[in-house]
């Protein structure tokens, strides 16, 4: 585990999208006490697409949630670029989220009374900003989508849903993407597409995404995976197959 | 079942509280009035009962009128009382008399007002049949010497041996105040003052030599009550037209007069409280409707896992019922704080009712919590049967947006409504029942509740607009909001549109009749002053004064106008007093047809749509009778229009009657050439002498008798006041309930970085835009209600309406604020949203 700590200090700030340091949140006190990350130092590649692997109640949305800024750590420090969240105001935090964050949860992503246009916009709307015309418009190229942007969430499908969640969170062209669990409520062709777009924001379009998954092939998709177990990074792995990671899960099983 | 729901209720405190709210509020308003009339009530009874307690039998005339506003009675000779003295069985007897008389204090104001207690002027005796006790000094004796009660003569700062001024029927006097007494035990009955004197000054100073209102008896024990009663009446002269009734049934008379005129009023409150009930209706409603769509998951997992419909229905019941039970006792509790408020109101306004302690009878309780539970469970009925008829498959359906609701039935059902009624208030303008305007005013007001649903939707986007425009994506979901969910914005707007309504309605015809009394006025007072008193029914200026101020030099004319009650053919009337001879060319009452100069005492005039309702014309015959019982056959001698009565007689009819003829007001014309300064200043040195009237110029009079209206306005206002508060509540449980609905959504735009401020603004657009939807619905409304009123009761037809502009932009923005208000609670609470909570909670 000493060794894993020290790999990722290894890696230079500079290029460092988000960062956590010896962060730890418990919930509960006294016997009840749940220490869901115990001390975890971790941190995100910028241009990279990563993966948060582990068991169930592991603290992988916690720990999602901790750096994105929508939870505070009961100790320790996340950075999101250079900035120290702690340091930062309710208001700052959130404008923060609005322009260097995107999120794309597993459902629920959407507002259901504005379009898919207005969804993929709203960041920016709420920041009263235009955002860049050329690169939303690259955006919904992307997802193609470009027939369904004045219909409501209500008309779309599952599938359909997560994609203009994807656009969203690309739309501000932000710091770091968080997913957590994005295509856990789809099938796996409308899965395989979202995380066919979501390598494609990173490959080609240069974005960084985090995402929690539980799916090996999911996970597959991205360039490195953090095993997380019991709230502690249990290791990690760059490059990964299908093969390899079900095989780390079961080391870490036992 | 039962236990299940009992414990589904009690686990969801939030909701519980906030239907109680509603309910609270409700019942309030109804346990309020309740209590404030039964403390008036009781108030009075025990006065009276106390006033009387040494009274065994009351002698009185057998002539009366009676107005429907109180009786007025003949008065009594006070020969009488040998007569009575000499029966056996009588201990004391003794003139009893309260008539009007106004005390002017040391600093030359009078003590007591127009519109606040009475101000009486009596008989002072020792005897212990009458009412007062000496505490100071002793008795008055002769013409120049007084007693006053110790409250009065506290205020005016008298002490014994002062000389204190008093004006009464024959004008005003100077008399030393030789003693102070109590009423009973009592400083002051019910904040009236009292000016007594012997009989004999009394008799002549209030009313007529030689006769008293009644005679107050006192038995020497021989006899029941009823006996002596009995005898005495027997020993009175046959002719003489006098009755004995026993102590107790004099109290019992008397309390109950009172309790009739004060009837009217509690009625009205009682009518106000119905309609704070009615708008808790719909919050109650609402809440319930809300919730019972928020459960709609819940009900549909009870039914999968074999919950019937009925259960799921009555579980909802069981809730209603709890509920409705818990708010209104608190309701109850509510009252009684709120009786307190309603006499503060009443005194706020001049309106002095007095109240002592506080009343609660046991009715009261069971009549609120029953009406308040019943209608709790009548308001749950409709939600809970939907919430049974929740299919079990909807377990698994998102709530988050209503499904489409068809309008149609809907739209239908309330154009046949607004049809109907409309037909009813067209009838009603072309002079149909009275009754027939109210069903019809009520038709359309249900039939645009029933539409409401139908009209959010369009109207919440239409008054959106500029908030979008104006907010971006904030405002744009404001106005979303407002519109997602057309039942409940119509629903929560309903209470709104209601209260809106009838204040428009009421602002407008009060500013109709406002109008109206100015352009009477105006055709009616050729003068250039008015000096006036605004007690009708009870005293006045002393006929007399408009022959001092005539004396002056200042003065050119001046004629005075009073008014008396009567019996004119088979009414009960307030006839107008004029005298013919001084008011030529001063006062004017627009005659129709025939002259209203050299009116004789043999003659009457009738307003001109009394006249063809009487089917009466020049020459015929009416048979009027004054209180003194005094009957005579006038013959009609001209029809006119602008006037305060429907009959108007001559002030020559009532010389040499023992009738107290006041004057309500003096018109008065200035000498050619005399400045405003002078005039005045001769004028109210004759009114000054009798501290009392009030001296106006004409521009002046007339506006002041224009804004007695806004006196009525203000007081409707007031007893609208708690319906708006009811209408504010019920949009702060309905965002409470939206926001709680909406908390994921609420998560995940704080997630993508909506601020805080933002969350309170997009919560704070909803409820202005929801309560401006009620408002211009309930604005329009009302101004049609207004017109429609105006022209069915009046037959100058449309132009008779004044529609209050400045008014109802106040009442715009009035609803413009309550949005604003009422989203501060439920827009804090949305910005405490928790973001993650809200997002994991699937
Ligand atoms: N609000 C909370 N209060 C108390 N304990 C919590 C709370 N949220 C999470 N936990 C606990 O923290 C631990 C980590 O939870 P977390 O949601 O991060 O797990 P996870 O790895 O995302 O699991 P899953 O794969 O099931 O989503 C769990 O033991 C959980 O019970
Ligand atoms: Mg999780």
């Amino acid at each position: 585990m000493n060794q894993t700590t020290q790999v990722t200090q290894k890696i230079d700030l500079a290029n460092v999208a988000a960062r956590a340091e010896s962060a730890s949140k418990i919930y509960g006190s006294g016997e009840s006490e749940v220490r869901a990350l115990d001390n975890v130092s971790v941190s995100f590649e910028r241009g990279k697409f990563s993966a948060i692997m582990g068991p169930s109640g592991s603290g992988k949305s916690t720990l999602m949630h901790c750096i994105a800024g929508l939870d505070a750590l009961t100790s320790g420090s996340v950075y999101i670029g250079e900035t120290d969240l702690s340091k930062l105001s309710d208001k700052e935090i959130t404008k923060l989220r609005r322009e260097k964050v995107g999120f794309i949860f597993q459902s629920f992503n959407l507002i259901p009374t504005l379009n898919a246009y207005e969804n993929i916009t709203l960041p920016l709307s709420l920041g009263k900003s235009k955002g860049d015309k050329a690169w939303i418009q690259q955006v919904i190229d992307t997802i193609s989508l470009n027939d369904r942007l004045d219909h409501r969430p209500s008309e779309l499908s599952g599938g359909q849903q997560q994609r203009v969640a994807v656009a969203r969170a690309l739309a501000t062209r932000p710091e770091i993407i968080f997913a957590d669990e994005p295509t856990g409520n789809l099938d796996s062709k409308s899965g395989g597409d979202i995380l066919k777009f979501m390598r494609r924001a990173v490959t080609d379009l240069k974005q960084t995404i985090v995402m929690v998954t539980h799916d090996a092939v999911s996970a597959s998709y991205a360039d490195r995976i953090v095993f997380l177990s019991d709230g502690h990074v249990a290791g990690e792995m760059t490059d990964p197959t299908p093969e390899k990671v079900l095989d780390f899960l079961k080391h870490l099983g036992e | 079942m039962f236990r299940l729901s009992l414990k589904m209720t009690i686990a969801r405190k939030g909701r519980l509280f906030l239907t109680s709210l509603a309910i609270i509020l409700g019942t309030s308003f109804l346990s309020g009035t309740t209590i404030f009339s039964d403390t008036i009530n009781s108030t009075f009874d025990r006065l009276f009962t106390d006033v009387f307690r040494d009274v065994d039998a009351y002698v009185r005339s057998t002539d009366s009128v009676d107005t429907g506003f109180g009786e007025q009675r003949a008065p009594s000779p006070v020969a009488v009382l040998d007569t009575i003295l000499k029966v056996k069985g009588v201990s004391a007897a003794v003139g009893d008399m309260q008539s009007y008389a106004r005390v002017i204090a040391k600093d030359g104001k009078p003590i007591g007002q127009d519109q606040g207690p009475p101000t009486f002027g009596g008989i002072a005796s020792e005897s212990s049949a009458g009412l007062w006790n000496v505490e100071d000094g002793r008795l008055p004796v002769g013409a120049k010497e007084m007693m006053l009660d110790r409250e009065t003569a506290e205020k005016g700062k008298y002490e014994i041996g002062d000389s204190v001024r008093v004006t009464a029927l024959s004008g005003t006097r100077q008399f030393t105040l030789v003693g102070i007494a109590n009423y009973g035990d009592i400083s002051s009955p019910g904040g009236a003052t009292f000016a007594l004197f012997d009989q004999p000054t009394a008799s002549e100073f209030l009313l007529k030599p030689g006769f008293v209102d009644a005679i107050l008896i006192q038995g020497d024990g021989t006899l029941s009550d009823e006996e002596l009663a009995k005898t005495i009446n027997a020993a009175l002269p046959v002719d003489a037209k006098l009755e004995t009734l026993t102590g107790a049934e004099i109290t019992e008379e008397t309390t109950s007069q009172i309790k009739t005129v004060l009837g009217f009023f509690t009625a009205f409150l009682t009518a106000f409280s119905f309609i704070a009930l009615g708008i808790g209706c719909f919050v109650i409603y609402n809440v319930f409707s809300i919730t019972a769509a928020q459960r709609q998951r819940e009900s549909a997992l009870l039914r999968a896992i074999g919950a019937s419909r009925r259960q799921v229905t009555v579980s909802l019941l069981v809730e209603a019922l709890i509920v409705g039970v818990l708010g209104s006792v608190i309701g109850f509790v509510a009252g009684i704080g709120l009786s307190r408020a309603l006499s503060a109101l009443l005194n706020a306004i001049g309106l002095e009712i007095p109240t002592k302690g506080l009343t609660i009878n046991s009715n009261a309780i069971t009549q609120t919590v029953l009406i308040g539970t019943v209608i709790t469970v009548l308001s749950a009925i409709l939600p809970a049967l939907r919430s049974g008829r929740v299919p079990p498959l909807a377990a698994m359906r998102d709530t988050a947006l209503d499904t489409v609701q068809k309008l149609t039935r809907r739209i239908a059902i309330g154009l046949v409504l607004i049809a109907a009624g409309a037909v009813g208030l067209f009838a009603s303008m072309n002079g149909a029942d009275v009754a027939i305007l109210g069903l019809g005013v009520l038709g359309v007001f249900a039939g645009v509740l029933v539409i409401g649903p139908a009209l959010s939707k369009p109207v919440a986007m239409l008054l959106g607009k500029p908030v979008s425009a104006l907010r971006g994506v904030t405002g744009s979901m404001s106005q979303q909001n407002a519109a997602r969910n057309p039942k409940r914005t119509a629903r929560t707007a309903a209470p709104v549109l209601i209260g809106v309504a009838l204040v428009t309605a009421f602002t407008a015809l009060a500013a109709s009749i406002k109008n109206e009394i100015r352009e009477s006025i105006g055709s009616s007072f050729r003068g250039d002053y008015a000096l006036s008193v605004n007690s009708r029914g009870f005293g006045g200026i002393p006929t007399s004064v408009t022959d001092q101020l005539t004396q002056l030099a200042e003065v050119d004319q001046a004629t005075g106008v009073g008014f008396i009650a009567a019996k004119v053919g088979d009414e009960s009337p307030f006839v107008l007093v004029f005298n013919p001879k001084t008011a030529d060319g001063l006062y004017d009452l627009s005659m129709v047809e025939g002259t209203q100069k050299g009116l004789t005492k043999n003659e009457i005039l009738v307003e001109a749509d009394k006249a063809l309702n009487k089917n009466l014309t020049i020459g015929s015959k009416v048979s009027v009778t004054l209180v003194d019982g005094r009957s005579t056959q006038l013959t009609v001698a001209g029809t006119y229009t602008d006037a305060y009565g429907n009959y108007a007689i001559s002030r020559e009819l009532f010389e040499g009657s023992a009738t107290p003829l006041f004057d309500s007001f003096v018109y008065i014309k200035t000498a050619e050439g005399v400045s405003d300064e002078n005039a005045r200043t001769a004028i109210s040195a004759v009114s000054q002498d009798l501290g009392i009237g009030t001296l106006e110029s004409r521009d002046e009079y007339i506006d002041t008798q224009a804004a007695q209206v806004d006196q009525f306005l203000a007081l409707i206002y007031g007893l609208l006041f708690l319906s708006v508060i009811i209408a504010i509540v019920g949009i702060i449980i309905t965002l409470l309930l939206s926001v709680f609905e909406r908390r994921r959504e609420i998560g995940l735009l704080r997630a993508v970085g909506m601020t805080r401020s933002q969350v309170r603004t997009m919560v704070r657009w909803e409820s202005v835009i929801t309560s401006l939807f009620g408002a211009v619905t309930g604005v329009v409304l009302g101004i049609l209600t207004g017109i429609v009123i105006v022209v069915s009761l009046n037959d100058s037809g449309f132009s008779a309406f004044t529609l209050p502009i400045g008014n109802t932009i106040f009442i715009l923005v009035g609803a413009f604020i309550i949005g604003v208000i009422a989203a501060v609670f439920p827009a804090w609470r949305a910005t405490r949203t928790e973001i993650i909570s809200a997002i994991a909670s699937a």
